[in-house]
């Protein structure tokens, strides 16, 4: 049998034990989002269709499968995804600056010395592409900030519904200080243990600091982890800001029910 | 008190956005550090024609233009120079160019009235670093005093990383495997005192995290040995020069140590937090409500891990299926070993879920029996 089979079935194994019920959802949710890529992925190959389109659809089912899957439809997990699809417009914004300018599109020489039998005039803009890829790079770790956020807000509320708008809010931002950490280790170390092979070839043959800096292979990785991770970070205010919004009005509106 | 906070708060942020500017400017105008000549482009003039291009159903056109630049270091500092460029609408290893742009190029012939030549690669450094900044911004920002420590954690780690990458080079028959365990020890225990401080929280997550990694790493490492890697295909770094399965090995436990790592320390600080509360609650209660985190985590961490491995393989996966590979050959030629780290990656984190618990309710108990 092959390596991946053995290690799905190692982890679906694990999660159900683990997580029970919720494992076993958490595992079917990965499942789909495979899925969803995939057919992401397939759309892309029809010209006629614009990428960046297709992947906000495809985030925003992402984060439907991670938000209300997982979590069931409740104030937490709206919250978080209307959290996340705030950041992702900022974020794409500041894709849009960025990517364009500093031409990491595509494929460094490195990447494509292999290829020759490849004709690379495949009618795919790839300037659209790196866009793309960032987005559903960073979708992940968005869905997974916010939610955390909303989720500790709710219980903070639960605990001290006298709180107001502001304070909460501050509370909020408690949380996410202490997740940001983690998140920027998570995401660096997942970075360099998917480039160290990379990192160790450019030591053989001697790249000077210069060359693997404007390198297209190196510029273009640092450059999309550093806007997942600035994507990952933005969610935090946003999340926190709403989180206080929407369970301060909800208040209000328990009060005037009464 | 609250004034000359504000006063340190001024004068700090002045003093970060003129470091940053400086840098700014260092680094738009550092082409003396550079061997190559660089070209800064003064004009950019497309010539007419354009050539249509492609396969059935891929459309797409070849253009040329030509530039004149003038050469920013060097012998020939300050000449003018004339290059020919060519770009296709999609861009795969190609770039139209425009009035501004910094490029490396390779001086051909200077025996003319104008040098003429050819262009290596555009001059990126500049928007790696804008990027940079605007991620530590945002994190100090946001994070504050907890941002400022997690942007030194990192340096920290990458200076170690290059540092012992180095060495490993320099060594003849050094193990990158055992360099790399260091490593992961190292890091686990300098970012999660840096995190969360020198307390017995952060031993039972620096225990937790390092037990969690290499555990998942023995699952690899044994599930790799009995199917014989069978599904592995080791072509996308064909490039290195090295033992692709021990990089492999090496990649994949530094790989999932950040999410284990993130679970260890979202768990045990839960539970402390518990323990905090009430000093007097049982071990069995500690273990579900630590399973309770758990279950709440495992699904939205292991998702993170997936896309961030995975959605660097898009723009290679369409190249293969737009030039016609079978689908399976495209998917095992470019996913097998990012889904391999994202599988590895989630067994680590399920796994660190008991681990830490243990690791937790360990260090209470003992601290109970030594009251």
């Amino acid at each position: 049998m092959n390596v991946l089979v053995y290690l799905t079935i190692i982890l679906f194994l694990l999660m159900k034990l683990v997580g029970g019920e919720k494992g076993t959802r958490s595992f079917i949710a990965l499942f789909l989002n495979a899925i969803v890529l995939f057919v992401t992925v397939f759309f892309m190959t029809v010209q006629a269709i614009n990428p960046i389109l297709i992947t906000l659809l495809a985030s925003i089912v992402i984060s439907c499968i991670n938000l209300f899957y997982i979590n069931h439809i409740n104030l937490k997990s709206i919250t978080a995804f209307f959290a996340t699809i705030i950041t992702l417009l900022f974020l794409i914004t500041l894709i849009f600056v960025i990517v364009p300018r500093s031409m990491i599109q595509g494929f460094g020489i490195e990447e494509i010395e292999e290829l020759t039998s490849f004709t690379l005039y495949v009618g795919v803009n790839f300037t659209t592409l790196a866009i793309c890829t960032i987005i559903m790079g960073a979708i992940g770790a968005i869905t997974d900030t916010a939610i955390s956020i909303s989720s500790a807000m709710n219980e903070i509320y639960l605990r001290n519904p006298l709180l107001t708008c502001s304070s909460l809010f501050k509370s909020g931002m408690n949380v996410g200080r202490d997740i940001l950490g983690t998140t920027t280790n998570t995401l660096f170390f997942a970075f360099t243990g998917g480039y160290l092979a990379l990192i160790l070839w450019f030591k053989d043959l001697a790249y000077s600091f210069g060359e693997v800096v404007n390198s297209k292979v190196f510029s273009s990785e640092i450059i999309s982890i550093l806007c997942i991770g600035t994507g990952a970070i933005l969610v935090i205010p946003i999340t926190a800001w709403l989180s206080a919004y929407l369970l301060t009005k909800y208040k209000i509106n328990l009060v005037t029910n009464q | 008190m609250k004034l000359t906070l504000n006063k340190k708060t001024i004068i700090l942020s002045s003093l970060v956005l003129f470091f940053i500017f400086i840098s700014l400017l260092f680094v738009h105008n550092n082409f003396n550090l550079y061997k190559q000549p660089i070209v800064e482009i003064t004009q950019a003039i497309p010539k007419d024609k354009k050539e249509s291009i492609g396969l059935a159903n891929n459309e797409g056109t070849i253009s040329h233009q030509r530039l004149v630049g003038k050469i920013k270091n060097g012998p020939y500092k300050d000449a003018i120079i004339l290059l020919e460029n060519t770009y296709s609408s999609s861009g795969a290893y190609d770039h139209k160019y425009q009035v501004g742009d910094q490029l490396f190029i390779t001086i051909q012939n200077d025996k003319g009235i104008e040098l003429t030549g050819n262009i290596d690669y555009p001059k990126r450094d500049t928007f790696v670093v804008v990027t940079a900044w605007l991620f530590m911004i945002i994190v100090f920002l946001i994070g504050k005093k907890s941002g400022l420590f997690s942007i030194i954690s990192l340096i920290i780690n990458i200076f170690i990383l290059l540092f012992a990458l180095n060495r490993y080079t320099e060594l003849e028959g050094a193990s990158l495997l055992l360099i790399c365990s260091g490593l992961v020890v190292f890091f686990t225990v300098t970012s999660l005192l840096l995190v969360s401080g020198n307390n017995e929280k952060t031993y039972a997550a620096i225990l937790a995290t390092i037990i969690g990694t290499f555990s998942a790493l023995l699952i690899a490492y044994v599930v790799m040995k009995i199917t014989a890697e069978r599904g592995l295909r080791y072509e996308e770094m064909a490039f290195v020069t090295r033992s692709p399965q021990k990089i492999f090995l090496a990649s994949i436990l530094i790989g999932s140590l950040g999410a284990v790592m993130d679970i260890a320390i979202t768990i045990t600080s839960s539970l402390y937090e518990l323990y905090d509360k009430n000093n007097f609650i049982s071990l069995k209660d500690l273990k579900e409500s630590g399973t309770q985190i758990g279950k709440d985590i495992m699904g939205s961490m292991t998702n993170v891990l997936f896309f961030a491995y995975i959605s660097g393989s898009i723009p290679m996966l369409l190249l293969y299926l737009k030039n016609g590979a079978p689908l399976s050959y495209a998917l095992s030629m470019n996913l097998s070993l990012e889904l391999t780290r994202a599988l590895v990656g989630g067994i680590g984190i399920v796994l660190t879920i008991p681990i830490s618990i243990y690791t937790t309710t360990y260090f209470i108990h003992k601290r109970r029996l030594s009251k």
